[in-house]
């Protein structure tokens, strides 16, 4: 088994690199550029602009080799200062920075500097990350109860009128936008009736400090209750909106994996030995209807960050997904290759884990 | 006994019996292709059915929009008013600020949506079918090459993509949207071409093809793609369901199509600011539109799964 996981990362390194060329080609060579801001600017000579393009390790109109020098200098082994592959001592630039190597690009730890912000990516990304965890952990432990919970029950009951209702309902659901959803709900709870905070993750009222600095973290120990709360609150109609969305793909999964779980013999054999049905529901089909919704679960996991691009733009949620709605608006490059490589990880991560699970859950199958 | 002789005889003498019955079952069944039977399957599916009623219509308001529509869409012909007017007789879905009339508007998205959902499923239909053919036809190095570019798709985080590349080379034109999104939603297509070519490969009627002396790009298109379409054309449905809401999240968030044009997304762009007003009625109905469309897509995705399946029975 170790040995399949070393492989299976090993086989992930190409496909990531190949992520990060592309995203960063397809963005480089998109007309324009983040010295737009200084067109309008008649003080700013270009060799200001040159020079502050170099600080960002950019080139203004870069030709294919000028894009692969800003590429390889986001990725460490171009040193972009010197504009070489070497570092200043001497030896290439891709090596650790300890062993006399460079200290741009991501190869020595550093994500660059967020464009617009002027702040380290890694700092933005990991002050965003909270939010977003927070939402989509609430989100995705209440999605899955509920589709575990209504796929066993119209399993069980098969062609009832409650097995009917459970997957028209889940047809619907599948067939609303999400960010219409959002928006619906918002007017209804948000706006109309006022139950519900329709925007943000915090009311200011309650806590002055914006989500996600530390000021706002200080506050929260010494008085958090109110805060969590305020966050509770906040949480209601994203969480929602979440959750109604993807229960129904989910709902439908569970139904048919249990549906293929009852038919099986030792199911029949179980009730022939006269168990309780609560039993054999439980312990013999649930048990082995598991496994393929486990997978299910793992994969849908990578998705969860396009999912908060979505439900967060709509309810200003200052999480990841808001972060990089932001960053496509200013040509934040770096920003968004940031976001990208960590998404793209991610869903490598979850697939590998998917398929982990599986042997491990599994004891027929064997990877080697 | 009589039997016995019969017995070592038992294949040519059954033959022909057995063949005057199997004629006779085929003679009173020889009206029915292959699509006859799925249409005949496809037809008790109610839901199905239902769906494909829906999206005949709005199809024939896609193409017949500007007859059936009350104003041109671009006209102002409400008074406007900061907001708009609610719905009312004559604005049968209400008016925006500008006084334009909703219902044109969700009638004349229906052009633009309909078919960027179509066209690019299209595309990404076209260029799945074909690399999954020569991937799962080819095997060795060609195909090793291609499912490399498919997993390197599937890893990159998909909305991410399409928002980059919206926000920067689409610049609006429905034309670039139609591409990216066709371009960038094939992977699946062709891992399921793939996935059927591996297993059809190495049938016998394949094989016996292969020994009558068919050409490679004959068996190919004529005896294992008409039997892989089937769960094909499922995904392909569904993926023009996905792209229609693709396409109104990307114009909701302003990285679609430009202000002139009117899609459903469109008309849900500016939504946000008119529900703080209370203006509902500008982000319902396109919005109503939208999930109307990608319900019946489904039920017809549905009731294809159920009829091309070959070892459905009628």
């Amino acid at each position: 088994m170790t040995k399949y996981i070393v492989r299976r990362v090993i086989q992930a390194i190409p496909v990531i690199f190949v992520i990060s060329l592309v995203s960063f080609w397809l963005m480089i060579q998109a007309p324009g550029g983040p010295e737009a801001v200084f067109n309008q600017n008649p003080h700013i000579t270009h060799a200001q602009v040159l020079a502050w393009l170099k600080r960002w390790c950019l080139e203004q109109n870069p030709d294919v080799f000028g894009v692969v020098r800003e590429y390889l200098g986001w990725v460490g082994v171009w040193n972009c200062d010197a504009g070489s592959l070497f570092a200043a001592s001497g030896l290439p630039n891709f090596l650790p920075t300890f062993l006399g190597g460079g200290t741009n690009g991501i190869l020595h730890g550093d994500f660059g500097l967020s464009i617009f912000y002027s702040q380290p990516v890694s700092d933005l990304i990991l002050s965003r990350l909270p939010a977003t965890l927070i939402l989509m952990s609430t989100a995705t432990v209440i999605w899955i109860s509920i589709a575990i919970l209504a796929g066993v029950t119209a399993a069980v009951r098969r062609y009832s009128l409650y097995d009917n209702a459970v997957t028209l309902t889940s047809y619907i659901l599948y067939a609303l936008p999400t960010f219409w959803l959002g928006l619906m709900l918002i007017f209804a709870f948000g706006v109309t009736l006022r139950w519900f905070p329709p925007q943000g993750i915090v009311d200011a009222r309650t806590s002055p400090a914006p989500f996600g600095t530390n000021a706002y973290w200080t506050a929260l120990v010494h008085n958090p209750i109110p805060n969590i709360l305020d966050i509770g609150r906040h949480l209601v109609l994203p969480v929602i909106t979440l959750v109604a969305v993807s229960i129904a793909g989910d709902s439908r999964f569970v139904r048919s994996a249990m549906l293929e779980s009852l038919n099986q013999d030792y199911v029949r054999t179980a009730k022939a030995k006269g168990l309780p049905s609560s039993r054999v529901i439980f312990r013999h089909a649930f048990r082995n209807a598991l496994l393929p919704i486990l997978t299910n679960i793992t994969l849908e996991i990578a998705a969860i960050f396009s999912g908060a691009i979505v439900t967060e733009t709509v309810f200003s949620w200052p999480g990841m997904g808001l972060l990089f709605y932001e960053g496509v608006n200013n040509r934040d490059y770096f920003l968004l290759m940031g976001i990208v490589l960590v998404g793209s990880v991610l869903v490598v991560v979850a697939n590998l884990v998917a398929d982990v699970l599986y042997a491990v859950a599994d004891p027929r199958i064997r990877y080697n | 006994m009589a039997t016995t002789p019969k017995l070592t005889s038992a294949g040519p003498a059954v033959g022909p019996t057995g063949g005057t019955a199997a004629a006779d079952v085929e003679v009173a069944l020889e009206s029915l292709s292959q699509w006859q039977l799925a249409w005949r399957r496809f037809k008790r599916h109610k839901m199905a059915l239902m769906g494909l009623g829906i999206f005949g219509v709005m199809v024939g308001i896609a193409i017949l929009g500007p007859i059936v529509m009350p104003y041109n869409p671009l006209d102002i012909p409400g008074s406007p008013v900061p907001g708009g007017t609610g719905p009312s007789l004559q604005h049968l879905f209400g008016t925006d600020s500008t006084g334009r009339d909703v219902f044109t508007m969700v009638l004349n998205g229906a052009r633009i949506s309909v078919a960027i959902g179509f066209f690019s499923m299209t595309i990404a239909g076209l260029t799945g079918v074909v690399v999954g053919a020569v991937s799962g036809f080819a095997g060795g190095l060609v195909d090793n090459v291609l499912m490399r570019l498919v997993d390197v798709l599937f890893a990159i985080p998909f909305l991410f993509v399409i928002l980059v590349a919206a926000r920067f080379f689409g610049q609006g034109s429905v034309v670039a949207l139609i591409l990216i999104f066709g371009l960038l939603s094939w992977p699946l297509i062709a891992r399921l071409v793939r996935a059927s070519f591996l297993s059809l490969r190495e049938a016998d009627f394949v094989e016996a093809a292969r020994a009558v002396g068919v050409s490679n790009v004959r068996i190919t298109f004529r005896h294992i793609l008409p039997n892989a379409l089937g769960p094909v054309i499922v995904a392909m449905t569904l993926l023009m369901a996905s792209n229609i809401v693709l396409e109104a999240f990307v114009s909701y968030l302003g990285f679609g199509i430009s202000e002139d044009q009117t899609s459903w997304g469109n008309a849900l762009s500016n939504a946000q600011t008119a529900l703080i007003f209370g203006n509902w009625w500008w982000a319902f109905f396109p919005g109503m539109a939208i999930a109307l469309t990608v319900l019946s897509i489904n039920f017809i995705g549905d009731g294809l799964r159920d009829a091309l399946d070959p070892r459905a029975r009628l």
